[in-house]
């Protein structure tokens, strides 16, 4: 009895150091890359036609609060997305359309009319009014709420009608209705949410929203479940799966669990796990378009203030390289700092203009030896700085691969360069105290828009933004940027913002380096979701389901 | 022991009292802002935003205010609200602690079988058996957490598929189940180092002059052992389980990521990267309440096992005294 007890303790030690050896496929990064050539991008996967009981999907994270309007992040976001709904809809293919309002005209420049359906009704059963809408949408503009920006050019927001809203503004908002697509249009149960007061968005408490999906339980720590909302309001809905539960997970445990059929799907924001669930057996990933992209952004503490130096360095990066390492092949060398999940209008023109940086300008894939000369010309004009450029990294896998690039770019091209890696809290004041930025000269960004419309991200380059650590200044520039965000017609609109992103590329405002699609994970016996960045704030649920009928 | 009890509890509300007062400090000293993360994603930070959430969760406040307002709630049972969770702090951690306990109690259970059964074996049979204990646990003991962790998920759960991979489980199977890897990479170095504090008790245990006069009675060699032997060694091994299991409360955090189990340990972690004050400052008292705890336990038992310790701390009866 004793010998056994002592053979199974060595020999389980001696198991243990065998596998330390080859469990590298289940570390959760590194090893396997997926051929950029061999990506496929597509917004949706097939119709499902089977129905499920339960479905298993993991996010990165427990939602901090069910209150869209306090906390917001990717995974409250896949979770919410199926329990609430907006005034208008973003679709897979990120166009809007409307939804709960079934009109959202603008009257005048500075007019906007919400034509709200009058066959809504929320989780608890109760009809969505006018005055419903009015303090949702009020609740949102509370300076400290999380869309309040997004409120900023609003004036007035009032019933007019018992099934119409009008809000009005103090300049012209191009991008509101955009907004009314995302978190800042979301319309929930006032009685409700009054009601639970504090307690609204913590677990053990109801949800307050529209959407094909209710929330049916909440153990804090360890699990979510939604299920169908058995009234739901539009009958052209038929979710076929019954209840979603939610767990979460990070890196090796995220993977584990869906390589051993404990978790049925997920979509993922790291491209490691990506390319290690891939290749495994009963598994498919979807690449879908997201608005993410890398970029480097630089300060105005050092050298790189002078735009020749910028673009040289930006003429000498070698961003398949980033892509391939960086990213496992799931990265596509990039030519603007938004991804072309942005493009939710005027498309082909929004792709041409991308196509046409990529061949002018200071962009390169790959830096061919005329590209390396046209950058050390550019360095000898400008006089190559006594400092070395500084470079912050968080030692995370990407922005390593990224320093160590901007590190190889600039030994090319006669430029020196120190790399400071910081802590990532410390990472993340970078983007509110302007203090903490003093000392680096180049930033590495990785940035999404929650709107599909690329004039969304390029108020980031206007004179005096908080996110213009350049502190650039061209007044051509903050016109058109300007003129473009109060342009309510999209084809004008799409005008003006290529033409305000040709002068931020050619200013090398920042240094766009990759953009990075959204990736979906699920098992081989389901179908039907979205795989694009549209899973934050698409019920996407509802249209999952398996493949046999 | 009973007289010695006031003073032993005021003993307990003093350690708290300062351990309250450090962590809150050092978590207010910590580099970050918490209203930075407080505020969701970055394009939406404006001036006007962190103002209104420094408010919100008074911020601006001094060290010494907040401190004094934590202190004032949580004397009166109101632990506050998290920042990042806006739930009741006692509802989060009440809703974790459960898994951590289990956990911990898991884990014991196999480092204190494992652990002194081992030890207890190389100390009788010397040899080949005592050489292999010592060997297998030298191994065991330069395994960290998070490296027998990874290899067990993928052994059993990836590759042979015997145990899940995530998760705590639900029902009694069900969380023996999910617990089985998770309490068992937690409890390996724990068990390494028990085996050797028991053989090594156990063969000074052996030396003494009691085993001989013992043996030359004509007892047993099975009744020496557990008579005489482990009866004596008890008290040392008794301790330091009970040390290591206090350790192990404040430190389950790697195994609970690892295994994806929501835990205290991934509640303080996630509280510490946030900033989020009334979590970190009531999981760390309450990994302090827990070790002080446990180690008041082994004081106060010690002395029934081995009655050599008197309480108090001052020499007892004599150990030529208790010889049967």
């Amino acid at each position: 009895m004793r010998t056994k007890l002592c053979t199974t303790a060595v020999g389980l030690a001696g198991a243990l150091l065998f596998t330390v050896g080859c469990s590298g496929a289940t570390s959760g990064s590194g090893g396997a890359t997926v051929d950029p050539a061999k990506l496929k991008l597509s917004d949706t996967t097939s119709k499902a036609s089977g129905a499920a009981t339960t479905v298993n999907w993991i996010v990165e994270q427990e939602p901090a609060s069910l209150d869209m309007d306090a906390q917001g992040g990717s995974s409250t976001r896949t979770v919410m997305a199926n329990i609430c709904e907006r005034l208008l809809l973003l679709r897979p293919d990120m166009t809007t359309t409307p939804r709960l309002a079934k009109k959202a005209e603008y009257t005048g420049d500075k007019k906007l009319v919400l034509t709200l359906r009058d066959d809504v009704t929320f989780h608890d059963g109760a009809k969505m009014t006018a005055d419903d809408v009015v303090w949702s949408l009020k609740r949102h503009a509370r300076p400290e709420m999380n869309e309040s920006d997004e409120y900023e050019d609003v004036d007035t927001i009032a019933k007019t009608g018992p099934s119409e809203v009008t809000i009005t503004f103090e300049k012209p908002s191009a991008l509101f209705t955009k907004a009314l697509a995302g978190d800042a249009g979301i319309i929930m149960e006032r009685k409700a949410v009054e009601k639970q007061g504090d307690d609204f968005g913590t677990p053990g408490h109801p949800d307050a929203c529209t959407g094909p999906y209710k929330l049916k339980s909440w153990d804090s720590g360890s699990a979510l479940t939604i299920e169908r909302y058995a009234d739901y309001w539009d009958d052209g809905v038929r979710p076929l799966t019954k209840e979603v539960v939610f767990r979460w997970a990070s890196g090796s445990a995220l993977v584990n669990s869906i390589s051993t059929g404990a978790a049925d799907g997920a979509y993922l924001t790291a491209t490691g796990p990506a390319a290690v669930l891939s290749k495994k057996k009963g598994i498919r990933a979807y690449y879908g378009q997201s608005t993410t992209a890398w970029s480097l952004s630089p300060t105005k503490s050092g050298a790189l203030k002078d735009a020749r130096l910028r673009k040289a360095l930006s003429l000498a990066m070698d961003r398949k390289g980033i892509a391939k390492s960086g990213f496992n092949g799931l990265a596509e060398p990039w030519a603007t700092p938004v991804g072309p999940g942005a493009w939710g209008y005027e498309k082909a023109a929004f792709q041409k203009a991308q196509k046409d940086l990529e061949h002018n300008g200071a962009y390169t894939a790959s830096p061919s030896s005329d590209d390396i000369e046209r950058a050390k010309k550019l360095v000898e004009q400008a006089g190559a700085p006594g400092e070395p450029i500084v470079v912050s990294s968080d030692g995370s896998e990407s922005q390593t691969v990224i320093t160590n690039a901007v590190r190889g770019a600039a030994q090319k091209i006669g430029l020196k360069v120190t790399v400071k890696t910081i802590a990532s809290s410390r990472y993340d004041e970078f983007f509110s105290d302007p203090k903490s930025r003093d000392g680096f000269d180049l930033i590495p960004v990785d940035w999404y828009i929650s709107k599909a419309d690329p004039a969304g991200f390029y108020d980031n380059g206007l004179t005096g933004n908080a996110n213009n650590w350049l502190g650039y200044s061209d007044k051509g520039y903050d016109a058109l940027v300007g003129k473009a965000q109060q342009t309510i017609d999209d084809r004008k609109r799409a005008e003006l913002v290529i033409d305000a992103q040709a002068k931020f590329a050619d200013d090398a405002v920042w240094i766009p380096l990759v953009q990075v699609p959204s990736v979906m994970v699920l098992g081989d016996k389901y179908t039907g979701p979205p795989a694009s960045m549209v899973s934050m704030y698409y019920p996407w649920a509802a249209d999952l389901g398996t493949k046999k009928g | 022991m009973i007289r010695g009890l006031p003073r032993r509890i005021a003993g307990l509300l003093a350690t708290l009292l300062a351990a309250s007062f450090v962590i809150f400090a050092a978590v207010y000293a910590a580099p970050g802002d918490p209203a930075v993360l407080l505020s969701g994603s970055r394009q939406e930070l404006t001036p006007e935003k962190l103002a209104a959430v420094r408010a919100e969760h008074h911020l601006d406040d001094p060290l010494v205010v907040q401190y004094g307002r934590w202190l004032w709630d949580g004397l009166q049972g109101d632990l506050g609200r998290s920042f990042q969770y806006r739930d009741h702090v006692a509802d989060l951690i009440g809703a974790r602690l459960p898994t951590t306990l289990e956990l911990v109690a898991y884990a014991t259970v196999f480092f204190v079988v494992l652990g002194v059964g081992s030890g207890v074996l190389a100390a009788v049979r010397r040899g080949w058996v005592d050489s292999a204990v010592v060997g297998g646990t030298t191994l065991a003991a330069s395994v960290p957490a998070f490296v027998a962790a990874i290899a067990l998920v993928s052994l059993f759960g990836v590759r042979l598929g015997w145990f899940p991979v995530t998760g705590q489980g639900e029902g009694l199977t069900g969380r023996l189940h999910h617990l089985t890897l998770p309490a068992f990479a937690l409890a390996l170095s724990a068990l390494a180092v028990i085996s050797r504090v028991t053989r090594q008790a156990m063969a000074e245990a052996y030396a003494s002059d009691h085993v001989e006069a013992a043996r030359a009675s004509g007892q047993t060699e099975r009744q020496i052992v557990v008579r005489h032997v482990l009866r004596n060694a008890l008290g040392p091994i008794v301790t330091m389980c009970g040390l290591v299991m206090a350790g192990m409360l404040a430190g389950t955090v790697v195994v609970e990521t690892a295994f994806g189990l929501s835990g205290v340990g991934s509640l303080l972690v996630s509280a510490i990267t946030t900033h989020d004050f009334p979590v970190t400052q009531a999981v760390l008292l309450l990994m302090v309440i827990g070790y002080v705890v446990v180690t008041t336990l082994v004081d106060l038992v010690h002395p029934l096992i081995d009655p050599r310790v008197a309480p108090g701390g001052t020499p007892g009866r004599k150990p030529e005294g208790k010889t049967a």
